[in-house]
């Protein structure tokens, strides 16, 4: 099977302080396929926001290439790179991070305006999908986390992307609402065979992982759980 | 926790958001600046005029001068031998130009050597048998020099220097340089003549300017004994005199500087605001872990005394700096416009500074005080919630609006009751900006909600609608930012509406009055000097001339304030000129040459005198009564202006001197051919006589100098409300981190994101210019009904010229793209992540 995202000897590095090195990834090789949910585990500033920031196009490699089926992320221009989350990537944030000043309806909006889409049938068919019919209108702040995170859902999910990056979705929510969420996540994920990488410190997720990785000292651990998918890790 | 532990916590703020702090630096300082350079700049003219009088005045207890500007030479020995007299000293004082030290003109003083020794050292005491025959009886007139005019234009002593009195060339001999000690403080454009001298010179024999004494008796008993036709002065009085007439003036100038500071304390409050603000959370914070409100609010007060501090210890080294490059500008419009004056020195008093740094300490803790005192009082809870700031800023909204009407209001009534004290015109003009400042959040708020919709909608702008979305969101910041800038802008137009207005009414006025084909050394009724009675009488045989005008004009006194006296031909203007009366127009010219005045309605306007009534002015005969037949429209002068027919005029003053001249040709009579025709009669005219046009033109260049100081002063406000919108991106910026992050997750190009930038500071800038449109105008007619009336006395037509609104809107355009360059550059510089790390 071919491989949606591919790194290879990908490290990143950051300074801190006068001297100190810190390698929050060191030398990782991974193969992720179409329609795979991979479950990326460890402690906090183990590395896994750098990981999805790596995959996402938001942030380069200290060393390694990071490719899209075939196409090389690491070596696009800042340009290229918006324009690779645009079309491919969404995103869901632990803080939601929805935009208080544009309405549900308009922050719906948003990823489709920016690929000029201006398809509102279809952003509304999200909503409601995400189980919140009525709330287009509504500002964010009049809504509950649980409903602000599956606006959030509904923006990444809306333009259809071939890869879902979840950076500790649930964090922000109880477990009953967070469990609600995963579900969601996972349900969308699988109607629209899209690839999802979650990144969580908290077993609750394990759940729906095809493959799970624990982040140790950079190095990416396998963690038991049967793989459904063929993979390959070094 | 401590005042001082708190203080050092808010200081590092300061160090992480270097550049933000110094904008608000920058600005604190412009405003400062701006206002200590004005004051200082007053302070000097003031100070080098007073020093050049007290100098001037010497040991003279007082002075004699005349009701009606001369002294008979006759009546000096009538008061030599006043008993109560000690010493006297006639004086003659005149300004001219000279060909050797081009267009800056030089102080001519004409003393009796023996008489003034008493009085002051201007010559030397040891002087030759010589050198005293020719300073009093030489072939030719001579002239003590300043050393420092000497040394200027390499002038050599016996050399001959080039007098022009009326564009006729006159020579004067240097005898020597003005004893040194002497020289100190006078000035370097001193000339001392000997009196006799300096009469023939200048064209004054017969009559004396003044009459210095040295009063041992009492001072009642002396103006007792008096002729009718003179009045007693002293050195203050003079000053005082002095001074009145820089009023107006130094007003405007003090006024446009506190515009600048008006602009300014809406940019120190609006960092101020930003820098509270943005450590709302903290605050919240050390209140929830124990710290209480006072010391809080005290900590935010200490650091915006320091803040204050060194932005007004900048802005008054920057306000000296300005007042020392501008002080010759200043002193040269001084100089044209009202009496000649060369301030060549700034010194920073104590006063100046410690008004410097009271008013950017005042408007530092003003903004402040106020958002730390709303932090402090706001429960620490809701303080951590980053949206309570804006919801309650969109909730002020309607409490804004209806201050802001208020203010209108106020601001209305302030501008009836400028009838009272021009404070009230000043008063009207700041509370209407205030209340425009007030309505900006509840103009802003739909401007940027619809106009972001339309940009997607009509344009499929995207960041436009972003960026509509963004100042919404943070209106607590965009609010005070679009009003700073809305206030320069709408100063800026009413200002350049009020000029414009005012030089089309100068131009009306002046191709109504100025009606003569040629103009002969109109420069002269400045400098009173007249033109040789040989020119007017060659004049008045010319066959090419149809008739001629003969103006002078003189100072005199009315009710003890300076006023002018413009004597003129009746019946020549009757035929050849269209005066505007505002009352008294039938029957005006008949009345006028049987012994009746025209006064200018600025006269009218200080002395409230109207048609009906009289004036009492001072002749050689004594006091005089006029009918006051006409008010007319009159901008030559602010003091106000006398008009009287010349042959009422020679008849009682027995005075025919000729200042200027205005010719009326014949028809077909060539112009260029006339002028060559007098100038070769009478060599040295050829520098001031003048075409209509060039005459009207030289008007209006000084008329347009008047104004660049205005025009300056402007532009420091804009620059300074500049500031406050770069200011408001880049607080944006920091404040919306998170939200850009969130924005370049979603696919938004670096580029995007700069245009998006672009986009706030235009949105920005239009709502600000929108704004101002209104309130320009509305201001313009404050300025002009309200200020420039009651500083003047000169009604104004409304001339509304739709350039002001184009060349506003592009200034403005121009400037929010500069002003969101940098931020820009960051903004588009920053990588996603990289913003995500700094949030």
């Amino acid at each position: 099977m071919a491989s949606l995202i591919r790194l290879e000897k990908v490290s990143k590095c950051y300074h801190s302080g006068e001297a100190a090195e810190v390698y929050p990834l060191r030398e990782v090789d991974l193969e992720i396929y179409h329609g795979e949910r991979i479950v990326l585990l460890g402690k906090s500033g183990s590395g896994k926001s750098t990981f999805l920031n790596l995959v996402g196009g938001v942030d380069i490699p200290s060393s390694g290439r990071v490719f899209f089926e075939d196409l090389n992320i690491t070596s696009l221009s800042a340009g290229e790179l918006a324009q690779y989350r645009r079309k491919e990537v969404g995103f869901v944030f632990q803080a939601f991070n929805l935009f208080p000043t544009l309405t549900v309806g308009e922050n719906l909006m948003l990823p489709l305006d920016l690929l000029g889409i201006s398809d509102e049938r279809k952003a509304r068919a999200t909503l409601d999908a995400v189980g919140l019919e009525g709330q287009w209108t509504k500002f964010p702040e009049q809504l509950s986390g649980g409903e602000q995170q599956r606006v959030a859902i509904a923006r990444a999910l809306v333009k259809e992307p071939r890869l879902i990056l979840a950076d500790e979705p649930t964090g922000n929510l109880d477990v009953e609402t967070g469990n609600l969420i995963l579900a969601l996540i996972d349900e969308a994920c699988r109607e629209r065979s899209a690839t999802l990488i979650m990144v969580t410190h908290s077993s609750e997720a394990l759940w729906l992982a095809d493959r799970k990785f624990r982040l140790r000292s950079g190095k990416l651990v396998k963690e038991a759980g049967g793989p459904t998918f063929n993979f390959s890790t070094s | 926790m401590s005042i001082a532990t708190l203080l050092k916590f808010n200081l590092r703020y300061y160090r992480r958001h270097s550049l933000l702090s110094l904008l608000c630096l920058m600005g604190i300082s412009l405003g400062v600046g701006v206002v200590v350079a004005v004051e200082l700049i007053n302070d000097s003219a003031l100070a080098s005029l007073a020093q050049s009088v007290d100098l001037l005045a010497g040991k003279a207890t007082h002075s004699i001068v005349s009701g009606y500007g001369r002294i008979e030479d006759r009546l000096f020995a009538e008061v030599w031998k006043n008993r109560s007299i000690q010493s006297a000293s006639p004086i003659i004082e005149a300004m001219a130009v000279t060909l050797e030290t081009g267009d800056e003109p030089l102080q001519f003083i004409g003393i009796d050597p023996f008489l003034d020794a008493e009085f002051r050292k201007l010559t030397p005491r040891d002087w030759t048998t010589a050198q005293l025959t020719e300073f009093v009886a030489g072939e030719i007139p001579s002239a003590y020099l300043s050393q420092e005019l000497i040394r200027k234009y390499h002038l050599g002593i016996g050399a001959t220097l080039t007098v022009l009195t009326a564009g006729i060339e006159k020579k004067v001999r240097i005898l020597d340089g003005i004893p040194p000690r002497t020289e100190k403080g006078l000035g370097e454009n001193m000339a001392i003549m000997d009196i006799s001298a300096a009469q023939e010179v200048f064209g004054r024999q017969g009559y004396l300017d003044r009459i210095d004494i040295i009063s041992g008796a009492n001072v009642h008993d002396l103006v007792r004994s008096l002729p009718e036709s003179l009045k007693l002065t002293d050195a203050n009085s003079r000053k005082s005199a002095l001074n009145a007439m820089l009023y107006s003036f130094q007003l405007n100038l003090a006024a446009m500087s506190l515009l600048a500071l008006f602009v300014g304390i809406f940019l120190i409050y609006n960092f101020s605001m930003f820098s509270v603000l943005s450590r709302r959370e903290d605050m919240s914070l050390l209140l929830i872990l124990g710290s209480d409100r006072r010391g809080l609010v005290g900590a935010f007060l200490a650091e915006s005394l320091l803040f204050g501090a060194a932005g007004s210890l900048i802005g008054i080294l920057f306000g000296f700096l300005v007042a020392w490059l501008s002080i010759d500008k200043v002193s040269s419009t001084i100089s044209e416009l009202y009496f000649y004056v060369k301030a060549q020195e700034v010194h920073l008093t104590i006063r100046v500074a410690l008004s410097g740094l009271g008013i950017g300490f005042l408007a530092t803790l003003l903004g402040t005080g106020l958002p730390a005192f709303e932090v402090a009082v706001t429960p620490p809870v809701l303080g951590m919630k980053r949206q309570s700031i804006e919801d309650r800023a969109h909730n002020l909204k309607g409490l804004l609006l209806a201050a802001g009407f208020v203010c209108f209001a106020a601001a209305l009534t302030a501008a009836w009751a400028s009838r009272f004290s021009i404070f009230w015109g000043f008063a009207s003009a700041f509370g209407m900006t205030l209340a425009f400042a007030l309505f900006t959040p509840s103009i802003l708020s739909p401007f940027t909600h619809y106009g972001g919709m339309g940009l997607k909608r009509i344009f499929g702008s995207l960041e436009g609608f972003l960026a509509a979305r963004t100042i919404r969101a943070s209106l607590s910041r965009t609010s005070i930012a679009v009003a700073a800038l809305a206030v320069a802008l709408s100063m800026t137009m009413a200002v350049d509406m009020m000029i414009y207005s005012f030089r089309n009414s100068v131009t009306q006025w002046l191709e109504g009055s100025l009606q003569g084909d040629l103009y002969i050394s109109p420069a002269t009724t400045k400098w009173d000097h007249p033109l040789p009675e040989s020119l007017i009488a060659a004049l008045n045989v010319d066959p090419n001339v149809e008739a001629v005008e003969r103006y002078a004009t003189y100072d005199i006194f009315l009710d003890g304030k300076p006023v002018k006296l413009r004597v003129v031909d009746g019946s020549v203007l009757e035929q050849h000129s269209r005066f505007h009366f505002l009352k008294g127009g039938k029957g005006a010219w008949d009345a006028l040459k049987a012994g009746g005045v025209f006064i200018s309605e600025s006269l009218s306007y200080r002395f409230g005198k109207d048609v009906g009534q009289s004036a009492q002015l001072t002749t050689p005969e004594g006091q005089s009564s006029f009918p006051i037949v006409s008010v007319i429209r009159d901008y030559s002068s602010d003091q106000g202006t006398f008009h009287i027919d010349r042959a009422v005029y020679e008849r009682i003053w027995k005075d025919h001197r000729v200042q200027s001249a205005a010719l009326f040709l014949k028809p077909g009579a060539s112009v260029d051919a006339v002028r060559r025709s007098i100038v070769a009669q009478f060599s040295g005219l050829d520098r001031t006589i003048a075409s209509n046009t060039r005459m009207k033109e030289d008007i209006l260049t000084i008329f347009d100098k008047t104004f660049a100081t205005t025009a300056t002063l402007k532009g420091v406000s804009l620059l300074v409300a500049l500031l406050g919108v770069a200011t408001a991106l880049m607080a944006i910026l920091l404040e919306r981190a998170r939200e850009m992050t969130v924005l370049g997750y979603l696919g938004l190009t670096p580029t995007e994101m700069g245009k998006m930038n672009v986009f706030q500071a235009l949105i920005m800038g239009l709502a600000a210019f929108c704004i101002s449109v209104v309130c320009g105008l509305i201001l313009t007619y404050i300025l002009i009904y309200a200020i420039n009336y009651r500083s003047f006395g000169w009604s104004v037509d409304v001339h509304v010229n739709p350039w002001v609104f184009v060349k506003t809107l592009l200034l403005t355009g121009a400037a929010c793209l500069a002003s969101a360059f940098y931020p820009t550059y960051k903004l588009t510089r920053t990588a996603v992540v990289g913003a995500m790390h700094e949030e």
